[in-house]
């Protein structure tokens, strides 16, 4: 019975789907946590993966403040790189990643795998930045990226552990308990790279990844000058669309797959829609990669209340002239409370100068009685010290 | 014979001491540390979650012409048959009161304001809600009277107008949020102010004594809601991209969305514990944009920079104000100028907090306050027992995670606060300002104990860490004490009979001695 009403509800949602058109997004806000799992100069091309998708979203409008880049940030500024201070993903080195403002959340050995799962659970202590957490809510679209060197179900961080696909699962499940997305976009870039989604189980999760069990994901290009590859293929054709991306394209997530061919991937990319309630197809690069804030315009009737409120008494229902005429009530009030509480403020004024008064006389009694005291003494001072002197010539004289 | 008996004795005692000791203190020092969390009573409130609640607001009736010694009872019949007549996902009813019997101590600006039914006679049949006060006024003629209509008018005036938005908002799930204007409700909201010019000129303005004057009044009026901290700042070189624009002799707000670029004006991660609102005050450069942005309408003929500005909401993030001519040099923005965004914004951010849905919704603001803080402490209620449902499915799908005993100790507070809450909510003896008031700040502090209980640091810490990692990390220390100690515990049962050839080959080399000594 509870198997038919299922059935049921979701012909009739689909039903409504199809006269409904194209599913509108929900989302407010979009965030991007993007991860480069490696570190050492060899694996520069994973740094330059991760930058080149940072300046992406970054381009299309999420601001610094809801991108989370994770990456070992070694090779700028190592003593290999012949460009100290840059970052290329094309050996016509044209786009410097490094060279605008950079703000990398998590550096070196912060890029750890409890720290990334600390961040997509956000359970961290209390001291913990504000701008190093994943401030998301249930209005939020968050676009995932993550690259570095993997295998079946895992994917190795810093050459020092590993994260398995099962610990990236239940992250996205806490997150789904607690309400902490609208949407997810995960890509992941390594080999064996769709075995990372395959354990998914949360819904409205749409993934996608380089390569197949057993594949390997392979580098786009190296660089003579650099001497090492500079970019990977899943990520250099990914790029390679969103290039032509504006804030208000129309292409779909849809285009973005159909993009990826094996001549030019070199491996199977696999796309995991079966958690997503939108068809990729209605879906636009624009819901992950940008950040595309509703403007409303407003009307401009407020402009004469002030206006009019300024100009005579007359009271114009604005809630800041509600706020301006109970505040000025209750200074009324607290004004005329003073005011018959002035009186005794009075007395004890008038109180206190009397009693000053009486106490300055005092004072100059007993200055007068102090300064007497010390002339006796300075005068019996100096007849005793005359006394001696006298004294002293006598006992010379005697000798 | 009594060495081999010893040798086993002390292979015995390491043997209890592996398994009485060694055994008990492995399973203590591995275990992982779960807390009892109440899960019972957590998913009975899960399951129906307002169970315990009945929400009374008291309403005191009076009338000024004519005295009617039992209105309020009658009035309550009437209020009580309307209420039951739609279903209610919250139980809540008014509690009608005579008001004479509101004590004469409570005045008007006392703090703990009550909602007034006032009854006067007029020629027609209506009803009225003060704009600046918790008051409905219920006018009726003398037909009504006769009739005996007047509890059934004001019934309805209080039910389906005063308290409109609990009648419709009470009567569904409180969790369905849909308004995507309307900003997440947190106690504290920071509001940043932001002054853009397009280009470097000098910039100065009179923001000091205008948000004194207008800003810190407003802040008082909302301070039981929201508590208001505020920034100012001007940014030069920056007009949110809208030189891109400058062509446009009209724009639609979607080509807005798309060229608006707020990327540089988040202050939310500067804050620690607070949400964040923005006011963005916009002009152009005089260098990329000398003519203006032609999309802005001017409101009058005259040149002037005041009339030429328009406002923009952006959903969950605030207002944009969009100047239609750039600053001359050396410009200084006056208190004349800023007055009238003050008051638009003022208006807007009433839709952001989600008080309002449109500018002109606002037509009695204290009462829609008064709802909007009981509607607002039955959400942070309601939200604190999803956290907590959603603590104890994540504690019961993942075993292997810690419940430290901070976590109970936050559930357990969360759960006394509610209960606390509602006792406030249900007792038809409270209902005044500050109960409100008190209630939300409890419910605020509700809200956090369960999510502080959710998001505890130490429960994510076993989580990636699988069965054949501690294999790894505990065969080589427990692999060498368990192989020496049991092999060599079997070695000494396997002893025994060697001790007794031993003992057979001693004697017979004393009876072959004796045989030597009997041949020679």
């Amino acid at each position: 019975m509870l198997h038919c009403l299922k059935y049921s509800i979701a012909v009739l949602l689909l039903i409504a789907g199809f006269f409904g058109g194209v599913v509108q997004a929900e989302h407010t806000n979009n965030w991007a946590v993007l991860v480069s799992t490696s570190r050492f100069w060899f694996n520069y091309r994973h740094m330059a993966n991760v930058l080149s998708m940072y300046r992406t979203v970054k381009r299309l409008g999420i601001p610094d403040s809801q991108i989370i880049l994770m990456l070992s940030d070694d090779v700028a500024c190592n003593s290999r790189n012949l460009f100290p201070g840059s970052v290329f993903n094309n050996q016509d080195h044209a786009i410097d990643l490094y060279g605008e403002s950079v703000e990398v959340d998590y550096r070196g050995y912060e890029v750890t795998v409890e720290n990334f799962i600390r961040l997509l659970t956000d359970r961290w202590s209390e001291d913990q930045p504000k701008s190093k957490r994943l401030l998301t809510d249930e209005k939020s679209n968050i676009f995932i990226y993550m690259t570095g060197h993997g295998g079946d179900d895992f994917l190795k961080f810093q050459d020092a552990e590993e994260i398995a696909s099962e610990d990236i699962a239940d992250a996205f499940e806490q997150m789904h308990q607690k309400n902490r997305y609208n949407e997810i976009f995960f890509m992941v870039d390594t080999c064996q790279a769709n075995t990372m989604y395959s354990k998914f189980y949360s819904p409205n999760i749409l993934a996608v990844g380089s390569s197949e069990i057993d594949e390997s994901s392979f580098s786009h290009h190296s660089d003579v000058e650099i001497g090492v590859a500079v970019i990977d293929r899943f990520t250099y054709y990914s790029l390679d669309f969103l290039e032509q991306i504006e804030k208000n394209s129309t292409l779909t997530l849809q285009d973005l797959f159909d993009s990826y061919t094996f001549e030019k991937v070199h491996s199977h990319v696999g796309v995991r829609t079966d958690l997503y309630n939108r068809d990729p197809k209605e879906v636009l690069i624009t819901d992950f990669f940008a950040n595309v804030q509703n403007v409303v315009p407003d009307n401009d009737v407020e402009k004469q209340y002030a206006i009019g409120s300024g100009d005579n008494d007359t009271f114009v229902q604005n809630i800041l002239n509600l706020a301006l005429e109970r505040t000025a009530e209750e200074n009324q009030a607290v004004h005329s409370s003073s005011q018959n509480s002035k009186k005794p403020l009075l007395i004890k004024t008038e109180s206190f100068i009397r009693e000053s008064g009486i106490r300055s006389e005092g004072d100059y009694k007993s200055r007068l009685f102090a300064a007497s005291i010390i002339a006796i003494s300075i005068i019996s001072i100096f007849i005793s010290q005359s006394k001696g002197s006298h004294r002293v010539q006598r006992e010379l004289y005697q000798q | 014979m009594w060495d081999g008996n010893l040798r086993k004795y002390v292979g015995l005692c390491f043997l209890a001491c592996y398994f009485l000791l060694g055994v008990p203190l492995w399973y203590k020092l591995t275990n992982i540390y779960r807390a009892p969390l109440p899960v019972e009573y957590i998913k009975s409130l899960h399951e129906n979650k307002f169970q315990d609640v009945h929400l009374v607001i008291p309403v005191y009736i009076k009338s000024d012409t004519y005295r009617f010694p039992d209105i309020h009872n009658a009035v309550q019949i009437q209020v009580n048959h309307l209420l039951n007549s739609k279903k209610q996902y919250v139980g809540w009813s008014l509690q009608v009161l005579a008001y004479e019997s509101l004590n004469a101590t409570e005045i008007k600006y006392s703090d703990n304001e009550y909602h007034v039914v006032s009854l006067v006679l007029d020629d027609f049949v209506g009803y009225s809600v003060a704009y600046d006060a918790k008051e409905t006024t219920v006018f009726y003629n003398d037909e009504a009277m006769v009739n005996n209509d007047i509890p059934f008018y004001v019934a309805q005036s209080l039910v389906e107008h005063t308290f409109a938005l609990e009648y419709n908002q009470l009567g569904s799930d409180l969790s369905t949020h849909g308004d995507s204007m309307v900003i997440t409700y947190n106690p504290n909201m920071h509001l940043s102010i932001s002054l853009l010019s397009g280009d470097g000129l000098p910039v100065a303005w009179e923001i000091e004594s205008t948000l004194q004057r207008y800003f810190t009044p407003f802040r008082e009026f909302m301070a039981p809601l929201v508590n208001f901290t505020v920034d100012t700042n001007i940014v030069y070189f920056n007009d949110l991209n809208l030189h891109m624009l400058k062509d446009h002799d009209s724009v639609t707000s979607q080509e807005l969305s798309h060229t608006v670029d707020l990327s540089e004006l988040s202050s939310m991660n500067y804050l620690s514990d607070s949400g964040a609102l923005n006011l963005a005050i916009v002009f152009p450069s005089n260098i990329t944009t000398p003519s203006g942005f032609k999309f802005i309408n001017s409101t009058s003929n005259s040149s002037r920079i005041s009339d030429d500005w328009q406002s923009f909401i952006v959903p969950q993030w605030g207002n944009i104000i969009i100047n239609r001519n750039p600053l001359p040099p050396n410009a200084l923005l006056k208190e004349s100028y800023l007055t009238p965004i003050m008051y638009q914004f003022a208006t807007d951010v009433f839709q952001l907090l989600g008080l309002t849905k449109g500018s002109q919704d606002l037509s009695s603001p204290f009462v829609t306050i008064d709802s909007f803080k009981r509607l607002t402490i039955l959400r942070n209620i309601n939200k604190a027992e999803e956290t907590l449902w959603s603590l104890v499915k994540l504690t019961q799908s993942f075993q292997q995670m810690s419940i430290p005993q901070d976590v109970l100790k936050n559930a357990t507070e969360a759960l006394d606060l509610r209960l606390k809450i509602i006792d406030m909510l249900n007792d038809p003896n409270l209902g005044g300002d500050l109960v409100w008031n008190e209630a939300l700040s409890l419910s605020n502090k509700l809200v956090k104990s369960s999510e502080t209980a959710f998001f505890h640091g130490e429960m994510v810490q076993q989580n990636f860490f699988p069965q054949e990692h501690r294999i790894a990390v505990y065969l080589p220390l427990l692999g060498p004490t368990s192989v020496v100690i049991f092999f060599g515990f079997i070695k000494l049962l396997k002893e025994k009979p060697v001790e007794d050839t031993s003992e057979k080959q001693e004697k017979e080399v004393i009876k072959q001695d004796g045989n030597d000594q009997l041949e020679d």
